[in-house]
């Protein structure tokens, strides 16, 4: 794949040179793997019962009205020929018309997006830096009071179900203080403020979820390193401990840490949908879910690109990030 | 027993807690039915929601049905899917592992990529889709939530696997003609093990938890059963006066998650020390 | 013109009298001055990409909240399911075949387009195009003509006579909309102007100045999303986030009315959840496998457990105790363990498994079929019952299997549930049965002038549908609506859920 890039690779120092080929690399491998979702996306929902025409009939649907509208929705002709269609549209960057919803995908996906994007980003703003934190901490006393606290509350934090996190979270914050909104209301028109204190209950059970496995895995890979030879030698040269935790045992430990991040932080995009449904968020998880039950097929393909898409750039981002902070790696 | 017990005082206490409560909770799946004192679906309380007596001991439910029958029940099937799917999960992502990681090259590439593409689909619309279109069963259940654990495994497992492929012992080997095969399961597989096992009982917990999203969206097991995160669920209005009802499955669901992870951290420590 | 047929005529020439006497409702409200102003937020069960501006194609109740903001019918049914004008002045016929409907004048489109019988015409005739995928398609085939018989009067020629045809005209798919919107988008008449309109998201409508009824609406908006969850909805509205709900289920209502700033209204309707027995699938089709399901549902214990008493109990036939129709000779069928083993053992079927299926789609149908498997178990019958999701299950299982659960929205009239669940070629005949006597008296019903005999027509049909049909109609479900006790002038409208949708006219805010 670095035949792509000659140019570059020739005047380009090492390190950029190894990320310019691993995006490089990546970039073809992800349209692969795009390719391959949007295959198995049509397939398993051409299994499922019903389509588009029926499912917006709804139960009073006559097999006359069915048809007529199948007709006008374009679902009379064969599987393969709609998969072709829209992958050509897919390629001129055209999603499509939703079947179900009479507007465009990309306007629809367009209002749910930035959403989405949002209660992730703020979710990471928090979880990324609480569960650093506490990994950290649990590594550096290891064994000790600390660590034991901690472990109990990461496994705490894990055993309670999603949906049972979010209802206890609005009975208290909503219900019973009044301090917070029990529903998401982030439109257009709501100010900052509001906007964030509609995110903060949806904020705080996906936090609550995805903490634990991140502070986890922060905890074992800190330790990995900490138990080195190096951080020994440090120690007897004398070298003050935070020091060493920063300087030397973070950037060794930052791989396998900012991949367990990225694994966490997809979730947060197409995993959101028990948080969406119980705040009532208007986002792309529950867009998705939409789409399948009333079988809009382009709405469907065009989250799954997305999830995808965004997946794949963030398991990119945590490789070249542990790259970048891994001196032997770059070397 | 006696081999059992010196393994029990080698933990450490958390250790000796988590091997407490998943022992407590096997055997509550493998006898619970039996000491069920009611029938799981039979409609024995005249009220809904009554607190704990002595006739039904943890309360009823939103039906009038009684709790510990309906608990014992579910623990059999939140254990025995979780189980059942971590095992699978666990088998098949080493499994493609181990391939990807003796073929290397185009191979590795399309197990990959196939596996990032499973990943990349959310479980939960995976899940809605499966069901929608075959019909709930526990066989369903089970192969959902091993799929959606798949890609979790093999990440890891191809990641030690390559790591170990590298090493001088496996090249040597490679060297002397050994079958790939022969590579992957004599000197690779055998020293997977330990990290895997650890990961088969985290898989284990998030089973569980993915199964209690799942009942959250009308997936989980078929009436008049139960698995615990369906008792939580159905049993959410319960939530403000504090029932028995969701408080004691969510505490199984607690203790249950937290004992295999309690297990799982002290046999990884006492081995590495 | 005799009998009923005065009294109908009458009632639909009530005109503004009869609609502004709806306000009134509730006693406590009688002495309450309404205020003008404020901005309410109502959340109902469901919302989705479908939502739709079009009253031809709406189907749920997010659907019918907002074409009731926006759009109005010809006539509207009040609390006794009479319907009465609304765009109509009034609506005559000497045959009940040909119908002179008179039509309100001075009403204007939020776009302040005049409201004509043009309009009229279009609205209705729309529906008989395909294209238009409208959900009374088959009703709106029975108009065999509709034409302006002057500037505000509207001739509607049916093909055969209906006596039902101004309570037909109240459902909201039949709203009006301008002249030539082929796809509306939120022009109408109705008390509020669409000023957001998200699909799956929410709409916004602010109240129209120019609306024909002096001093209506009162608030100066309305904020209509939808909450799926129903503790997430409860919770909303108790949060203060929302100030009317709708779907409370039974066992929330302590926690409601235990906030002390809160209320229900308990609506009960026509609803129900019908367990089906297919007549040409075995073992259904046997008439003693269906009396032995009759007698295993523990009809008290569905209203007491699943409802929490918010229910009707039901005969196994869909007309409800307090629809003006009803018959109330018909014996109770009841739990009877005996006769459902005696039954059993007659068709041979003792120890059989036979799988019936439930979805939350249908109403309370998964714990129903709990307590059907739960008898049937004691009674010697295996029941397996299959929970499949609500996505799919009307177009996939409802009817297709030999035992399955139907939802039927109550309806404004006798002879349509009769003629679309029932009628040997309707629509939906759940059952498939074929019962020459019950067609040929629902024909005889709709074109019966005098009310007295149509009684009794429909009481026989009644029992004819509860000895032989395959249907079990276990109770008629209350609807129950939750809102913030400020909000006045809400009175139950059995069709609906906030007074069969239409609160948006008739409700204030207290200060």
């Amino acid at each position: 794949m670095a035949g792509a890039f000659p140019q570059f690779a020739r005047k380009a120092p090492r390190g950029a040179s190894v990320i310019l080929h691993l995006v490089g690399r990546r970039a073809a491998s992800a349209l692969l793997t795009l390719l391959l979702v949007s295959i198995v996306v049509f397939t398993i929902s051409g299994l499922l019962p019903g389509d588009a025409a029926q499912e917006t009939l709804g139960q009073s649907a006559t097999p006359a009205q069915v048809a007529a509208l199948r007709h006008e929705m374009g679902l009379d002709r064969p599987g393969p020929v709609r998969y072709v269609q829209w992958l050509g549209g897919i390629l001129r960057a055209d999603p499509g018309q939703s079947l179900v919803a009479n507007m465009p995908v990309r306007d629809i996906i367009a209002e749910r997006l930035p959403n989405s994007l949002m209660l992730a980003g703020f979710t990471a703003v928090i979880a990324v830096p609480l569960a650093l934190a506490m990994g950290i901490a649990a590594a550096v006393h290891r064994g000790g009071k600390v660590d034991r606290v901690l472990s109990l509350a990461t496994l705490s934090m894990v055993a309670v179900p999603e949906f049972l996190v979010a209802t206890l979270g609005v009975l208290v914050f909503s219900v019973k203080l009044l301090w917070l909104p029990s529903i998401a209301l982030v439109s257009s028109e709501a100010s900052l403020g509001d906007t964030i204190r509609s995110c903060a209950l949806p904020v705080m059970t996906l936090t609550f979820v995805v903490v634990a496995q991140m502070a986890r895995m922060t905890r074992a890979a800190m330790i990995a390193q900490l138990d080195a030879g190096y951080v020994e030698m440090a120690e007897l040269k004398g070298v003050p401990f935070g020091r060493i935790v920063l300087w030397h045992v973070m950037p060794n430990a930052i791989g396998p840490i900012v991949n367990a991040a990225a694994l966490s932080l997809s979730y947060l995009l197409g995993g959101a949908i028990i948080v969406e449904t119980i705040f009532n968020f208007p986002g792309l998880a529950s867009l998705m879910v939409n789409a399948v039950t009333s079988r809009d097929m382009p709405l469907l393909q065009s989250c799954a690109m997305i999830f995808c898409a965004a997946y794949l750039l963030l398991v990119l981002i945590a490789d070249v990030v542990a790259i970048l902070s891994n001196p032997r790696q770059r070397a | 027993m006696t081999l059992f017990l010196s393994f029990a005082r080698s933990l450490p206490l958390p250790g000796r807690i988590g091997l407490f409560l998943v022992c407590f909770w096997l055997l509550a799946a493998l006898a619970g039915p039996l000491l069920a004192p009611y029938a799981v679906g039979a409609f024995v309380d005249y009220d809904v929601f009554s607190p704990m007596s002595g006739k039904f001991w943890l309360g009823s439910d939103y039906l009038g049905r009684d709790v510990l029958s309906r608990l014992l029940w579910g623990a059999r099937y939140t254990v025995f899917l979780g189980l059942g799917a971590a095992l699978l999960a666990s088998v098949t992502g080493t499994s493609l592992a181990l391939v990807a990681a003796v073929h290397k090259g185009w191979v590795d590439e399309v197990v990959s990529r196939t596996m990032d593409t499973l990943i990349s689909i959310p479980s939960k619309v995976f899940a809605l889709v499966m069901v929608a279109a075959f019909g709930s069963s526990l066989w369903l259940l089970l192969l959902i939530a091993a799929v959606t654990y798949v890609p979790g495994n093999f990440r890891i497992a191809r990641a030690i696997a390559l790591d170990l492929a590298a090493m001088d012992y496996v090249t040597f080997a490679r060297a002397q003609g050994e079958t790939p095969i022969r590579i992957a399961l004599g000197e690779i597989l055998p020293n997977m093990l330990h990290p895997l096992l650890a990961d088969l009982g985290l898989r284990f917990v998030f089973i569980v938890l993915l199964l209690s999203g799942l009942s959250f969206l009308g997936l989980g097991v078929q009436p008049p059963h139960a698995d615990l995160g369906s008792l939580v669920r159905e049993n959410i209005s319960g939530i403000t006066e504090g029932a028995p009802a969701i408080i004691a499955p969510a505490l199984a669901i607690a203790t249950l998650t937290v004992g295999a992870n309690l297990l799982i951290h002290a046999l990884k420590k006492g081995k590495t020390a | 013109m005799s009998g009923g047929g005065f009294s109908r005529r009458t009632a639909l020439a009530g005109g503004l009298a009869g609609a502004g006497l709806l306000a009134f409702g509730r006693a406590q409200d009688v002495l309450a001055v309404p205020r003008r102003g404020g901005s309410i937020r109502v959340a109902t069960q469901s919302s989705s990409t479908a939502d739709t501006l079009d009253p031809a194609k709406a189907s749920v109740s997010t659907d019918y909240v907002r074409i009731g903001m926006v759009y109005e019918g010809l006539t509207t049914p009040d609390a006794n399911l009479r319907p009465v004008p609304a765009l109509a002045e009034s609506l005559e016929s000497r045959d009940r075949q040909t119908w002179i409907v008179k039509l309100r004048r001075g009403v204007t489109f939020h776009d302040g387009g005049d409201f004509t019988a043009d309009d009229v015409v279009f609205s209705l005739l729309r529906h008989k195009d395909p294209a238009t995928a409208s959900k009374l398609a088959g009703i709106a085939a029975e108009f065999a003509s509709v034409r302006a018989s002057g500037r505000h009067e509207v001739t509607i020629r049916l093909a055969a006579p209906n006596a039902d045809l101004p309570a037909i005209l109240s459902q909201p798919q039949f709203a009006i909309v301008r002249k030539g919107d082929i796809h509306p988008r939120g022009n109408g008449t109705g008390p509020f102007r669409v000023r957001h309109f998200q699909p799956g998201v929410r709409t916004v409508g602010e109240r129209f100045a120019d609306y024909w009824m002096p001093g209506r609406p009162y608030l100066d908006r309305i904020e209509l999303i939808a909450i799926p969850d129903e503790v997430s909805r409860v919770n909303a509205l108790l949060a203060g986030d929302c100030q009317m709900i709708n779907a409370v289920n039974p066992r929330s209502i302590r926690r409601i009315e235990a906030s002390g700033s809160h209320r229900v209204m308990a609506t009960p309707s026509g609803l129900y959840t019908d367990l089906i027995m297919r007549a040409d699938a075995a073992p259904t089709g046997n008439p003693h496998f269906v009396e032995a399901i009759k007698h295993l549902i523990d009809r008290p214990l569905v209203k007491r457990a699943l409802f929490r008493g918010h229910a009707t109990i039901g005969n196994d036939q869909p007309i409800p105790p307090f629809h003006p129709y009803y018959n109330p000779n018909i014996p109770q069928t009841t739990l009877d363990l005996d006769r459902a083993r005696w039954h059993i053992a007659k068709a041979g079927l003792k120890g059989v498994r036979v799988p019936l299926y439930c979805s939350p789609a249908a109403e309370g149908s998964v714990d129903m079929a709990s307590i059907i498997q739960e008898f049937g178990a004691q009674a010697g019958l295996e029941l397996a019952v299959n929970r499949v999701p609500a996505d799919g299950y009307w177009s996939t299982h409802w009817m297709r299997h030999p035992m399955t659960f139907g939802n039927v929205n109550p309806r404004p009239t006798a002879d349509l549930l009769f003629s679309q669940f029932y009628k040997s070629n309707g629509d939906w005949n759940e059952t498939g049965w074929k019962n020459e006597r019950f067609d040929r008296l629902l024909a005889d019903a709709r074109s019966q002038p005098d009310e007295a005999l149509r009684k009794e027509i429909y009481g026989e049909m009644q029992r004819i549908v509860h000895d032989k049909a395959g249907t079990a109609i276990p109770v008629f479900i209350s609807l129950i609506d939750g809102y913030d006790k400020r909000i006045k002038g809400l009175h139950p409208i059995p069709l609906g859920a906030f007074m069969g949708y239409r609160f948006s006219q008739h409700v204030w805010l207290d200060a």
